[in-house]
């Protein structure tokens, strides 16, 4: 345990030490059981149920629930892409894996820009494949589950994009001009969600503010449609979702060492090089918790696509939010709720894994796997001799 | 005096459990819950309620009849009033969950107009009585759209496309398929399904947006000049600006009866009776009125009514019977499922 130390000089805290632990997690676990655990579990139970003529949940078994999401679903050419791209991913890690032996680098920070290029040739590859697949689902809600997670997918690669020069423009400037923008991101929160999106609205409308500024200076004719759109529901996204991704890769670019960047500078690296190879390894866990941050709640938005698009473009969380409100099949909702957070799992457990062989060894994963991943071997602690190995 | 660390806890877990539980303690006659459609009720009547009896009105709002239902039937006994449109009262009375009306203590009732009485959900006004009714129909600016419109075939031709908002309401859409083929619209069968998917599938590619809540903002900011939206947005919209004109369709329309209900588990039922009665008034009908210009059923508050406010060709359209939705049970589900996959379709089709 790893108060042992201390117990040698504080007798009386080894004895409380797990007491008042577990007293300190009951609130969080008790409100993790009742709004996590407990709602959970009656989503899987409803989904198993059918519903009556008012529209009430009738506890007579069924799959039929289940069978409808997947309907029209075709199994054998979607298996073979699948097969197909997972043994792409295979072939590319184990070549990368004979790479970094035959050179003999260890997984020090800066080495670990490889296993990030080679997560992305995984992601395309995989996404190549997805787009083979689209075409096979046939069916309507896995279209809407597809068109769901693209939009978050979208959502997400665009909050990357912009998000992360204003976080790293945020992490290097001087104190003063910090807090003010670290101000400015944060005050938008302090507001309403619904007032920002009607906020939106009044600007994109037909005769709102983009409009009326582009007709009065004379760069258009007609105003132009963008609202009750698509493209104004990626905004409302976008906007929405922008302070989740841009405040995590604010927090790892502060604890950044700005001695490993002069130090990069110094030993010759442009910094193009030094971007790729220094900043964005170190702080690829904010990277990671910005995306998770934007994903997961962007496939379940129904918001924005209700306001913004008009009811127009069906997401799953509009299907799932009509389920349990005009259309009075709890059970068909639930069954699609349960499967999106099936989805969710099979993600999160192969990004958590992802994860685990990044870090550098710290907290309780260093108990797991001591010496294989993560912790550098003795005489390697340094900065300076990681950057050697990377940049030479 | 200082308590070790751990009794410190536990007055700060049991503090917050007390406050946490103090809003279920509440007095269970001096409320009246109210669940209503949106902008519907006025707050001046509401606050005309309270300060004359000292009830407190807790309102809660939605927007279509099937949202109501869905957590109505799963919020156990919350709701003491209920405003159900005629077909809902249809399926509630099958269901029995309303509680009979004590008439003696509704003596305002009889300023009921007689042609909303004897109307096939509630013959004898045993559980319901009629707040307000109304027509679903079609809105044109006639300041950017110059030819006639007489139905829904002229609303919905290609050169409108992206300039139309409806309801949000999947069971409306498809009657006014039905309407266009001259089928019955409460015959909703597998058969009238299909042939009303492919006007429903062509329809829902012209529509710009669906809109239950609010289609009046959308006209008039000019997003859309052609909307099929209830008859008291319309009518507000020809209060607005008389160049929002109003017009049953001529393949057909149908007529909606908004009711006031008390569901038989409610907990405040002298408070909802109260409320009923104050709302049969003629002066406050008048204030609802005013407000939200639907057909009032009130004929004694109709007597109150200005001149302008009785020629509003959207409250009291020229129309001759219409017809009433009933319900129609489990089939509701096959309208809802054949419209989310149009709709859906019709979004990938967007973004293609």
């Amino acid at each position: 345990m790893m108060s042992t130390v201390e117990s040698d000089n504080q007798p009386a805290a080894s004895h409380d030490a797990g007491w008042i632990q577990w007293l300190a997690l009951a609130p969080l676990l008790a409100w993790l059981g009742a709004f996590v655990v407990v709602p959970t579990g009656i989503m899987l139970v409803y989904s198993f149920c059918q519903r009556d003529e008012l529209g009430q949940v009738v506890y007579d078994f069924t799959f039929e629930n289940y069978v409808r999401v997947f309907e029209e679903l075709s199994w054998a050419t979607p298996l073979r892409s699948l097969a197909a791209g997972v043994v792409g991913a295979m072939i590319i890690a184990s070549l990368t894996a004979l790479w970094k032996y035959r050179t003999g680098r260890q997984l020090t920070p800066s080495a670990l820009a490889g296993p990030a290029r080679r997560g992305l040739l995984v992601a395309a590859v995989v996404a190549i494949h997805l787009e083979i697949l689209a075409p096979h689902f046939q069916g309507v809600y896995l279209r809407i589950l597809w068109r769901s997670a693209a939009y978050a997918a979208l959502t997400t690669l665009l909050c990357l994009i912009i998000g992360y020069p204003v976080a790293y423009v945020m992490g290097t400037a001087r104190r003063r001009w910090r807090n003010i923008l670290l101000a400015a991101v944060m005050i938008p929160f302090w507001t309403s969600f619904l007032v920002r999106t009607y906020a939106w609205i009044t600007i994109l409308r037909e005769q709102g503010l983009l409009n009326a500024t582009l007709t009065a200076m004379k760069l258009i004719d007609e105003p132009i449609s963008i609202l009750y759109t698509p493209l104004a529901v990626v905004i409302g996204l976008v906007y929405a979702y922008l302070p989740f991704m841009i405040l995590p890769i604010y927090a790892s670019l502060e604890r950044l060492d700005p001695g490993l960047i002069d130090a990069a500078l110094d030993l010759g690296a442009r910094p193009l090089r030094v971007f790729s190879s220094v900043i964005v390894p170190l702080t690829f866990p904010g990277i990671a918790a910005g995306v998770l941050l934007v994903f997961v709640p962007a496939v379940g938005m129904f918001a924005v696509t209700d306001l913004m698009g008009g009811a127009k473009v069906l997401l799953i969380g509009n299907v799932i939010q009509n389920q349990f409100g005009q259309a009075r099949d709890w059970p068909f909702g639930a069954a699609l709720g349960i499967v999106l957070l099936a989805m969710f799992a099979v993600v999160f457990a192969a990004a958590a894994g992802e994860l685990v062989s990044r870090d550098r060894g710290r907290g309780i994963w260093r108990r797991r796997w001591p010496g294989r991943r993560g912790s550098p071997p003795p005489g390697q602690e340094d900065g300076a001799s990681h950057l050697h190995v990377a940049l030479g | 005096m200082k308590l070790p660390g751990r009794v410190w806890v536990l007055v700060n877990v049991v503090i917050g459990l007390v406050l946490a539980a103090c809003p279920a303690i509440r007095a269970a006659d001096a409320e009246l819950n109210l669940f209503a459609w949106s902008e519907y009720i006025p707050q001046a009547v509401i606050d005309g309620f309270t300060k004359e009896t000292g009830i407190k009105v807790n309102y809660e709002a939605y927007s279509s009849n099937e949202e109501m239902l869905s957590k109505f039937l799963a919020a156990g006994a919350q709701y003491d009033l209920l405003q159900p449109s005629e077909y809902t009262v249809e399926a509630l009375i099958k269901q029995n969950k309303l509680l009979p009306l004590d008439h003696a203590r509704l003596p305002n009732l009889t300023n009921i107009a007689p042609e909303f009485k004897g109307l096939g959900h509630d013959p004898q006004l045993k559980y319901s009585v009629p707040y307000m009714a109304g027509t679903v129909g079609i809105v044109v600016n006639t300041e950017k759209i110059r030819e006639p419109i007489r139905g829904y075939k002229d609303v919905f031709q290609d050169k409108y496309a992206n300039r139309i908002v409806v309801v949000n309401d999947n069971r409306e859409l498809v009657s006014w398929a039905l309407h266009t083929l001259g089928r019955p619209i409460n015959d909703i069968t597998p058969e009238s399904l299909e042939m009303a998917r492919p006007i429903v599938t062509r329809w829902v590619s012209l529509i710009k947006l669906f809109d239950s809540d609010s289609p009046k903002t959308v006209l008039l900011n000019g997003d859309a000049d052609l909307g099929i939206v209830w008859s008291g947005e319309a009518a507000i919209l020809w209060n607005e600006d008389h160049k929002f004109h109003y017009i049953l369709p001529e393949e057909g329309a149908h007529m909606f009866v908004d009711n006031l209900v008390i569901p038989a588990n409610a907990r405040n039922k002298d408070a909802a009776h109260a409320f009923i009665n104050y709302i049969l008034r003629p002066e406050v009908s008048k204030l609802i009125s005013d407000e939200f210009p639907y057909t009032n059923p009130n004929a004694e508050a109709r007597k109150l009514l200005s001149r302008e406010q009785l020629e509003n060709p959207a409250s009291y359209p020229k129309a001759t019977k219409l017809e009433i939705f009933r319900d129609i049970g489990k089939q509701s589900a096959a309208i809802d499922r054949m419209v989310t996959d149009i709709r859906s379709a019709a979004g990938k089709a967007d973004k293609e």
